[in-house]
């Protein structure tokens, strides 16, 4: 799994050029191509009694052109290849369509700003592009709204492994990125109750048997030439992980995305959802392989 | 029949501005969306004259114009750059795809900012062509 080309989606406040700066570490390992989206819902102008208001898409359109024109110069500039999108429509729907007509290995969005009525009854569209989206998407965090240093957010990724298999096709994806990654946590968190068994050799045990696995894990990424680190902690996945993240100095979380269905999802919530929408950290989340 | 120009541009209205401008002056314009239905378009129907956009999707204007300009049977199709980008990250991001391994490709014939008059459009596809 190589990441040759990202789709960066954009509405400007979110996400600004510093972000995509960001990640041009990239190219380092296989980016050659940077793909701009911005999608203007309808709602920014279409009027309910007058209706439909061509100057006001015009002008937005515009607005978006020239500042992707400008972002754009700078990375051709650097030799990268460039493209742009700025369609009218539905975010997710948009996004989905332009990530299959340019097969982009990475999307990369900022979190979404829907109030919380909003986001109660309709879900985010973070939420509904994770699970429409086939490939990686990066949950960008805007600067101000972290209190940690983005500049490198491959540069020390933590991994949260739970053994299912978007996790570990999460594996597969860092291992392909050598030349950006220069350490990887892995952290596994076991809730209290997998701790069986009621003395301390028990429980020790329980522990020793993860870690071995982890450092399985390890063994695969230095084999690559990355330095890794296995980490088990115990509570809640939900709490730990951003925990973890903090004792690493982690640039970024990354999990395996959840295949629960959006009803499980909406009412029960999962941890990658929570990480995506909620973690002051830059958030990777590797959806398992379409079957 | 008039000479072929092809237009390669994501925008539709920049596309109608340019076909409108060719058929008012005796050419047959031919029409792309993106570089890769350019460099498709080009070669099933080896154009006269292309005008070529940089900002496009799936394919660039700029490599786009790479692949022309190293392809034996296509080197010769003068090109119009009609862009919002700048001729000089053009140029820079030609040096910079030489550097990185490609070959050496000549500056475009004709290099135009966006907007353009109809007038200037017509005038330098006179030249382009003649």
């Amino acid at each position: 799994m190589k990441i040759e080309k990202l789709l960066f989606v954009t509405k400007f406040e979110e996400l600004g050029f510093d972000a995509v700066r960001s990640l041009l570490s990239l190219t380092k390992a296989d980016l050659n191509h940077v793909v701009f989206i911005n999608v203007i819902e309808r709602d920014r102008f279409a009027m309910s009694r007058v209706g439909y208001r061509k100057d006001e898409e015009i002008r937005l359109r515009e607005a978006a052109n020239i500042r992707f024109i400008d972002w754009s110069e700078n990375l051709f500039e650097q030799g990268l290849e460039v493209g742009v999108y700025i369609v009218v429509g539905t975010l997710v729907s948009e996004v989905i369509k332009a990530a299959q007509k340019e097969e982009t290995d990475l999307i990369v969005i900022g979190r979404s700003h829907k109030g919380v009525l909003e986001h109660l009854y309709s879900g985010s569209d973070v939420t509904e592009l994770l699970r429409r989206a086939a490939t990686p998407v990066l949950l960008y965090k805007h600067l101000s709204e972290t209190a940690i240093s983005i500049e490198k957010p491959f540069d020390r990724p933590l991994l949260a492994i739970d053994w299912s298999p978007a996790s570990l096709r999460a594996v597969e994806y860092l291992k392909g990125l050598g030349d950006v990654v220069s350490e990887v946590s892995l952290v596994h968190v076991a809730s209290e109750k997998d701790l069986k068994g009621t003395s301390a050799m028990e429980i020790q045990k329980t522990r020793k048997e993860t870690r071995q696995k982890l450092e399985e894990i390890c063994t695969l990424f230095e084999t690559e030439g990355i330095d890794a680190r296995a980490h088990v902690y115990i509570g809640d996945p939900d709490d730990e992980i951003e925990k973890a993240a903090r004792d690493c100095q982690a640039t970024m979380i990354v999990l395996g995305s959840s295949a629960k269905s959006a009803w499980v999802e909406k009412w029960l919530g999962s941890t990658p959802r929570k990480y995506a929408e909620e973690s002051i950290y830059p958030t990777l989340l590797i959806p398992p392989e379409k079957k | 029949m008039g000479k072929t120009v092809l237009v390669v541009d994501d925008d539709p209205d920049v596309r109608l501005f340019s076909v409108t401008v060719l058929e008012e002056h005796g050419y047959a314009p031919l029409e792309a969306a993106n570089g890769e239905e350019g460099l498709k378009m080009i070669k099933e129907n080896k154009p006269d004259l292309i005008i070529l956009d940089v900002l496009m999707p799936r394919q660039s204007g700029i490599r786009l114009y790479r692949e022309l300009k190293t392809d034996k049977s296509l080197k010769n199709i003068p090109v119009i750059i009609l862009s919002g980008i700048a001729k000089k990250t053009f140029l820079r991001s030609q040096k910079a795809l030489t550097e990185f391994g490609g070959k050496e490709v000549p500056e475009p014939k004709i290099y135009l900012e966006k907007p353009v008059e109809p007038e200037v459009l017509a005038e330098v596809i006179e030249k382009a062509l003649s």
